[in-house]
């Protein structure tokens, strides 16, 4: 009796394991594949062409002057046209700031006001100076910058 | 510490009474064909959780349904694994169905006092080719398209009320956005609910009833 079911109780532990183990590698090989499924498009790293503005000619001195331009690109599976706003800053015609409009806080969008000599973000009052320095409000750190060059009068910006 | 753990939920939620009543309850000594059953729960699982990741992608509409099956499959890492999963997982799935079914009417297991658990079942069988019907049109191609124009038009052969169910399937004359939208939707919140019901109270019947034996020469 005693031999039995010290038989019996090795069987059931190896169907235990057993079952565990095929149940594991099974998980496993949904559950593995799973994770770089979910997260692939959130690794997908952007283009770092360089995007052209515009010409600067229209830019004013000490005035920062916002540029818009229209780039394709493709989300997933569609095919579509993105906006990219960035401000540009000059204070002696030779040398170029190009600001993003993206406020530092929690990425609303800042608009300059003339009469106010300054940028102001309409979601949390948040205040920058004409060079990106944060005057007033939430923001953490001045706006940031684009990486950017001129070449025959036409502004360029790289995205980071 | 996982002991603890246990006995503290135990305590509260007698989760180990449970846990015997499911898998610690006597069976008679059976047979392979015995275990069909357990097999189209498991796939049925994996067409779960495949079904629920392809819908983080996926989109019912006509413009953009195949785009996104072969983003799915071509653009993102293991994409083809989850897609291809699920895809055989649907033919594994009648298959088993299927399989548990003629076990179930060979061996006499239908009888009483099993007659619901017969007639859950029935319905379940219906509900899988409802999954199989509204999952194929999914990936919008040629193929998916043709056979649904197909299988619809034969709802529409049935007298007297088939011109009507054919419009109700198709939602309208032909097929279109909405008919890709509605079978979308069967096929991920109402077939998925009803077979949630349904195979809580099969199950529940199977392990409250216990199952049957194989039949002897004299029965």
């Amino acid at each position: 009796m005693d031999k039995s079911e010290g038989k019996q109780l090795g069987r059931r532990n190896f169907m235990k394991v057993a079952i565990a183990s095929i149940g594991g590698v099974i998980g496993a090989a949904i559950g593995l594949p799973a994770i770089p499924y979910i997260m692939g498009p959130a690794l997908q790293k952007e283009s770092d062409d360089w995007i052209q503005l515009g010409s600067i000619s229209k830019v004013e001195l000490n005035i920062p002057t916002l540029f818009k331009k229209t780039i394709e690109t493709q989300t997933g599976w569609i095919d579509t046209e993105e906006e990219i706003s960035a401000y540009v800053l000059t204070s002696n015609g030779q040398d170029y700031v190009v600001m993003s409009n993206v406020c530092t806080h929690l990425a609303c969008r800042v608009r300059w006001i003339p009469e106010q000599d300054s940028f102001f973000c309409p979601c949390h009052n948040g205040v920058f100076a004409k060079d990106g320095a944060v005057v007033a409000g939430p923001p953490p750190r001045p706006l940031d910058r684009f990486e950017s060059k001129v070449e025959d009068g036409v502004i360029f910006i790289k995205r980071g | 510490m996982l002991a603890k753990i246990g006995d503290w939920l135990d305590e509260r939620f007698s989760w180990r009474e449970v846990w015997a009543a499911i898998f610690e309850r006597k069976v008679p000594h059976v047979n392979w064909f015995y275990t069909l059953g357990s097999a189209t729960l498991f796939v049925a699982i994996n067409q779960a959780i495949t079904g629920i990741l392809l819908t983080l992608y996926y989109v019912p509409t006509p413009d953009h349904a195949y785009d996104s099956v072969v983003y799915i499959t071509t653009q993102l890492p293991f994409g083809w694994l989850i897609r291809g999963l699920h895809h055989w997982g649907a033919s594994a799935m009648v298959v088993l169905t299927v399989l548990h079914l003629l076990r179930v009417f060979y061996f006499g297991a239908y009888k009483y006092p099993r007659e619901a658990t017969w007639i859950t079942g029935i319905i379940l069988l219906l509900i899988v080719i409802g999954f199989g019907f509204t999952g194929y049109l999914l990936p919008w191609d040629q193929k998916s398209f043709w056979a649904t124009t197909v299988g619809t038009q034969i709802i529409g052969l049935a007298p007297f009320v088939g011109d009507w169910m054919l419009r109700i399937a198709r939602g309208g004359r032909d097929i279109s956005a909405v008919t890709l939208a509605r079978f979308f939707g069967t096929h991920v919140w109402i077939l998925p609910a009803t077979l949630a019901a349904l195979v809580g109270i099969h199950l529940y019947l199977v392990i409250r009833i216990g199952i049957t034996g194989v039949p002897k020469k004299d029965e």
